[in-house]
Parts: structure tokens; sequence; C-alpha cells
């Protein structure tokens, strides 16, 4: 017991300054009141360097690497989030206070939750990866998602963001139900809340019934519709673009991230469970790596849906907000082949291992989303009503070099890299997922991928061509278009543009390491993979490194955004 | 009488037949009684409409208002509040039931405690927040 | 394993209720019913497997039920002052 809580300090101490952020908040001082958002800070970076540095590495779990890797992604992209946030709450009602016309009342206030709720959620998603059993994983889940449900509705004083909250509560909350359904089927037929043992019951099971216990297969295909609607993906996407266009920019870059890494993690950890060694017939041992028959179907169809259906609807949005939605939807696609593919037999690196290539592509997704959002969140203009617009429309950016040309540039190159395009981080993370694709013989999802990636490219060069070459319209939007006087909201810009333009240049390399995730105790399980052809245009990568648990030296790409703060 | 414990209590329908057969007839009669009341001095009983007649009855006090009043908005926050500080005593619980076997002398047992008076001072804080909110407050 | 068959039911009922009604106050009451479907079958397959695992499932989600059911009424309460309804297709600004 007491070993298990050593793994968890960077939660308890992101935990205890939540607290001491949602007390701070209501102080009746304002220099108090502005301790909320560097307390946050330092808050996520203590939690961060001690995820870096003191996580110790149980090579007996499931996946031994993923909490580490997990919680420091958390924290680091959680930095650049808090940047993105600050300046929503309270805006108005600090000018009022500020001109005199009201008097601060802890009742109208909205600061201490905003902040705290945010350190709540990164609290959760840091749980859900180092998640060993049903009940954590639930809890983390339920965490990481509530405070998102009352963000939404407290980011703007519209209508709009009230309802995008109430869309999106009734729709996750549906979808909690459907994946605690699944996990208790799961407990039903294994008689166990612990994955590993749940792994372990399965495999026996089937070794002696020749087939995936029914009652778990059902659990984990409602555990995996669940959770698709925490990653976006095609049967529960329906909320995404409502929601993203709702909230305030800042929150939809938050749940653009937030909610899909910690969907991704659980998927990893409930599918792990299973194992990726069964062969149609016979049941685990020998044969093609694959996921139990229904379960890899499913993915597929959810995945090559998800890719197919986020892309062609983003092409025809007139809103950036919408756009990026949608767009989010194919890149819960793309890494769901990644996924599918799994994390190949144990030793498998970056390329091939689907795990490390979609937490790979998770970091470069965070950076350039991030930064896509906080251009959209630094941009505003008074409409004739008096009412203060943030960016929407594609209206609203083109031209925007000739205001902004820093902010287009940021725009251009985060649309650059969420489309991939080479020289970008965005390219070396998808690579691995299609290699790791190939690599899991999945050639008719990695062909569909490439096809996706090629029409997802017109709607971001619609995109970079908005802001950088076009000359505003008649509408005057552009035109009108101030930045906001927030510096976290630039800086969280900046940073994630230049961590994804810098962590192409310094030693990606070493990412190999700190990537390696496959499962501990693979190899009584004869996940026996096919051999994929070496592929020339892989990322090379170093001989498998040493554990996890020996602080990776110094200079990784994450010791790099870590001290990025607001 | 002595009240049976888990293992002597009736498992079996045969056994329940006879265990609990007085308090369905019990059941049955007090359902007649009721039901039979109403029925008989629906028959038999005068009855005379008028406006004062259909009118809600409140202690012979004419009726203010609807009966369908929206209530003040702040007891849904004392609810809130109340659904908390409720929820915490389902985690204390079982950990007070468990408490007693365990060794504090010990690290674990040590950790325990740890545990549960972090949960507390979650409860604590939760508290303060309330407090400064002005969930307390009534004016 | 008459518990799992009424707890079945309970999430039919649920779902049903999330998918037809047309009152956001009722959905709520849908998913709950669905959580509390979830919790029989805890307490019951806890049962079957003899061991304790799925009642201590159950507390915790009898408490995330309660979290979620303090968020949904904050945000519904919320709605109705802004927009004085409760009726799930008169919210309609956003659409695609």
């Amino acid at each position: 017991m007491t070993e298990k809580l050593a793994t968890l300090w960077p939660e308890i101490i992101l935990f205890t300054c939540a607290c001491v952020v949602m007390l701070l908040g209501l102080s009746e001082r304002l220099g108090v009141r502005r301790l909320c958002a560097p307390v946050s800070a330092a808050g996520l970076l203590i939690a961060g360097l001690f995820a870096f540095y003191k996580t110790p590495v149980d090579p007996a779990a499931m996946l031994p690497n993923l909490p580490v890797f997990g919680k420091v992604l958390a924290a680091g992209i959680g930095l650049l989030i808090l940047g993105l946030l600050t300046g929503i709450p309270d805006r108005d009602y600090e000018a009022r206070v500020a001109q005199g016309r009201t008097r601060f009342d802890p009742k109208r206030t909205i600061r201490s939750e905003f902040y705290a709720f945010f350190l709540f959620s990164i609290t959760g998603l840091m749980l859900c990866a180092g998640a060993t059993n049903l009940i954590w994983l639930f809890l983390a889940l339920e965490l990481t998602s509530l405070p998102t449900y009352v963000m939404v509705a407290l980011s703007t004083q519209r209508d709009k963001s009230l309802e995008a909250a109430v869309k999106y509560f009734f729709l996750g909350a549906m979808a909690a139900a459907v994946f605690l359904f699944g996990f208790v089927l799961l407990y039903g037929a294994t008689g166990s809340v612990e994955l590993a043992q749940i792994g372990a019951t399965l495999r026996h099971q089937a070794s002696v019934e020749g087939g995936i216990n029914p009652i778990a297969l059902a659990g984990l295909v409602l555990g995996i519709l669940g959770l698709c609607f925490k990653i976006a993906a095609v049967p529960m996407h329906f909320y995404t673009p409502d929601v993203y266009q709702g909230a305030a920019s800042p929150v939809a870059g938050m749940l653009a991230f937030v909610p899909k890494a910690a969907g991704f993690f659980a998927l990893m950890l409930l599918l792990t469970a299973p194992g990726w060694g069964w062969m149609q017939p016979g049941g685990p041992g020998g044969g093609h790596g694959s996921l139990p028959t229904p379960i890899g179907e499913i993915l597929a169809i959810i995945a090559v849906a998800s890719m197919t259906l986020g892309n062609v609807l983003a092409i025809m949005q007139t809103s950036v907000k919408r756009l990026l939605a949608y767009s989010s939807i194919a890149h819960s696609g793309y890494m769901l082949v990644a996924l599918l593919a799994g994390p190949g037999r144990p030793g498998t690196l970056l390329p091939e291992n689907g795990y490390s290539a979609i937490l790979f592509y998770l970091l470069s997704y965070g950076l350039t989303s991030t930064a896509a959002f906080a251009v959209l969140a630094l941009l505003e203009r008074k409409g004739p009503d008096g009412q203060v617009h943030e960016a929407d429309d594609f209206a609203d950016i083109r031209g925007l070099r000739k205001k902004h040309p820093a902010l287009a540039w940021v725009l251009a190159l985060s649309a650059l890299g969420l489309m991939g395009f080479p020289p970008l981080l965005g390219f070396f993370a998808k690579l691995p997922l299609f290699a790791s694709g190939l690599a899991g013989g999945h050639l008719v999802l990695v062909v569909i991928l490439g096809l996706n990636s090629a029409v997802a490219a017109f709607y971001y060069l619609r995109i970079v061509s908005a802001a950088l070459l076009e000359s505003p319209d008649a509408s005057g939007h552009a035109e009108g278009m101030v930045q906001t006087p927030f510096r976290g909201r630039a800086l969280a810009g900046y940073v994630g543009v230049l961590a994804m333009v810098a962590m192409v240049v310094l030693p990606l390399l070493s990412a190999g390491s700190f990537l390696h995730v496959t499962p501990a105790s693979w190899a009584s399980f004869g996940g026996t993979y096919k051999d994929a052809a070496p592929l020339a245009i892989a990322p090379r990568l170093p001989s498998p490194a040493k554990p996890m648990g020996a602080a990776p030296t110094g200079e990784g790409p994450m010791s790099e955004d870590a001290p990025a703060r607001p | 009488m002595t009240i049976p414990t888990i293992s002597q209590l009736p498992t079996t329908l045969a056994y329940a037949n006879n265990a609990y057969l007085p308090i369905l007839l019990l059941l049955l009669s007090a359902i007649l009684f009721a039901v039979g009341n109403v029925t008989i001095s629906k028959f038999l009983g005068p009855s005379r409409k008028g406006k004062v007649k259909d009118a809600t009855y409140e202690s012979g006090v004419n009726p203010i208002g609807s009966a369908r009043k929206r209530f003040n908005v702040r007891f849904y926050l004392i609810a809130m509040v109340f659904l908390v500080f409720d929820i915490e005593i389902i985690f204390l619980f079982p950990w007070a039931v468990t408490f007693r076997n365990l060794d504090m002398t010990t690290v674990d047992g040590g950790v325990w405690l740890g545990r549960i008076f972090f949960f507390i001072f979650t409860t604590i804080v939760a508290y303060v927040y309330g407090y400064r909110k002005g969930v307390f407050k009534f004016d | 394993m008459h518990y799992v068959a009424v707890s079945l039911v309970l999430l039919l009922i649920g779902t049903a209720g999330l998918l037809l009604r047309r009152n956001i106050v009722i959905i709520l009451m849908s998913i709950e019913l669905i959580l509390n479907a979830v919790n029989l079958n805890l307490v019951a397959f806890a049962r079957h497997h003899g061991n304790a695992a799925g009642q201590v499932f159950a507390l915790f989600v009898i408490a995330v039920a309660v979290a979620e059911a303090a968020v949904g009424l904050g945000i519904l309460l919320a709605l109705y002052r802004n927009r004085e309804t409760v009726q799930v297709d008169e919210i309609d600004l956003l659409k695609w």
C-alpha cells in the first residue's frame, strides 16, 4: 500500500495546490487573488519535475513507463494550457471592481473555481496514466471530465457556453455511464478489478474455452464506446464542434488535449488487459498479434469513420474553431490506428511500437493545438453591438499577417504542424503511426490514414493561406481584431510553436527511451509479431535503452517544454 | 425476543410461508381498511359541491397563491452542501469499521491514518470554501 | 443472476429515458438510473465472486453519481436562469 503512494506524489502536490488556489481566489485583496495563476503554475511545475525525477518505475506494472511519461506530459502541456486560460475568469468583474463600481463579493467571483478545476482536471489526467485497476481508472476519468463541464459553463458569460456545457455534460455523463457499465461487466466476467489480474483471467479463460469470454467482450466494447466520448471519436463525436465553438477558445484548447489524453491512456490500459496475442480461432498464443476479433474490428471501424468523417466535415466549415474540432476527431482516428497496432512484442521501439507512437503524437498534438487555440484566444474584436467577439470565423483571420505578423506565423506553423508538414514535429509524430500500423499488419488502415492526411492538408492549408497570403475581406472583421492583453496566452502560443519546432532540432532520438512503453510481462503471452519490413523513412532510434527509472539525462524533449511557464 | 443473527434469518420460501403470514395478513387488512373506508364514505356520506367546498383546505384560512411555488435558489446550495458532507460519510464509515484492525505502530497504519486525515483536510477546504462563498449566510 | 436481469432492465429504462425524453431533468434522472443499474450489478457480482471489490466500487460510483448530479443540476440551474427552459429541443443556439 505504501509503495503505491510513492508513485502518487505529483498528484498529491497538484491536488493540494488546487485546494490552496481554491481558497486564494476568494481573498478580499486583489494581490492575493492574482496569485491563483502563478501558484497553479508553480504547482504544475513542481508536480512535473517530481514526476520526471522521482516517480519510481514498477517493472512489474502492466505498462511500466506510461505513468512517468503521462504525468510529465500532463504537467508540461498543462503549463501551456494554463497560460492559455489566463484572463478568462472575472475579466469584466475585476474591471468593475477596479473602477469601484462594485465591491468585491466572493460569491460573484469564479477565479478560484476556474484555476482549481483546471488543476483537478490535470490531476485526473495524471491519475489516469498511473491507473492499475478499474476503480482507479473510472475515478480518474471522472476527475478529469467533471471539472471540464463546469469550466465550459464558466468560460464565457454568453448563452452559448452554457448550452455547450449542457450538451457536453449530458453526453459526457451518458458516456461515463456506458464505460462504467463496461467496466462492471469486465469485473463480473473476471471477478477482479485489477487490470493485470483481469488480463490473466481472460487469457486463462480463453485457453480453457477457446475464445474470449462474451461478458468480458461486451464489457470491453462498452468500455471502448464510452471512452470514444473522451477522445472524441466517431459514435460519440457529436458534441465536439458545438462544445468547442460554444466554449471560450482557451477552454476549447484545453478540451482538445486533456480529455483526449485521458481517454487514450485509459484505452491503452484497458486494451493491454486482454492483450494483442489473440488469433482468430485459437485464442492466445501464436499467430499475428491482434486484439480479440470483434474488438479489433470495432476499433478499425471507429478509426476509419473518425478519420474520414472528421476530415470531410472539417473541409466544409467556415468557423476555425469548428474546423479544429473536426480535425480533433480526425486526429483521434489517426491515433486509433496505432492503438490497433498495439505495442508490439516486448522491446519494440518507437516507430513500430503503437503505444509509443500514440504518446509521441499526443505530445505533438498537445503542443500544436494549444498553439493554434492560443492564437484564436489572443484575437478579439468589438462587434457593432458592443460585445467582444473572439476570433472564430475565417473572416476573422483572413489577412492576419497585415496587423499581427507574429500571430499569423504561429497560426500557420501550428496548422502545418497539425497537418504533419515534413520538417515540423507533426511529421515526425505521424510517421510512427504509419510505421506501427504497418508493423501490426493493418495495411488498409494505413492507406486510409495516408489518404486522410492528404484530405486534411486541404483545410490546414486554407488556414495557412488565410493567415499569411490572403488580404482582409470586406467584412472588416479582420481589421477590427486586436490582441488581448494576456501575456500568458501569447506565451502559450509562442512556446508551443517554438517547442514544436525545436523538438525536431533537438535530439528527438532520446525520446525513444522515454517513450518506450511496452507491457512488462508479455513474454509468457506469446505476442509474436509478424516481422515488418524495415522502414527506410522511419526516424532512427537508439537501441533499447536503460530502464526509465533512472532519470533520463537532462535534455530530453520533455525537459524543454516543462519550464515553459506562463 | 432476541434479534436473530444473519445466519438465522429465513432464507427459504417454505420457512417464509409460516413466519411472514401474519405480516401479510396485517398488510392486507390495513389495505382493506383504508380502501374500504374511503369507498364506503363515498357511497354513504352526503356530497355537496360548491366553490368554497372545492377550494384547497388550508387549515381554515383562505389559500394564498399557487402550491407550485418556486423555492429560493439558496435551498439548492444548501442541498448541495448537504450532499457533499453526506457523501463524505460513506467513505469514513468503512474506514472506521476497519480501523480497529490496523496496527498504529507500523508504517502502514500511520499511512492509513494519514490518508484519512488528508481526506478530512479536503473536507475542511470544502467547508472553508463554502463559508467564504457565503453558503452558510442567511440574510 | 436475477439481479443482473433487473439491472439490465434498469439500464434499458435509463437508456430509453435518455434518448426519448425531452425534459433535461428527466434525462439527468435517467442517467442516475443507469448508475444505479451499475451499482446493483456491482453488488450482485461482488456476491457472486465472493470478494468485496465490487462493493467498494459501488461506494465510489455512488459518490461520483452525487458529484455528477451536483454539477449537472448546477449547469441546469444556470441554463434555466438564462433561457427559461429545460426542454432539450429548445436549446438550439449551436448547430452544425
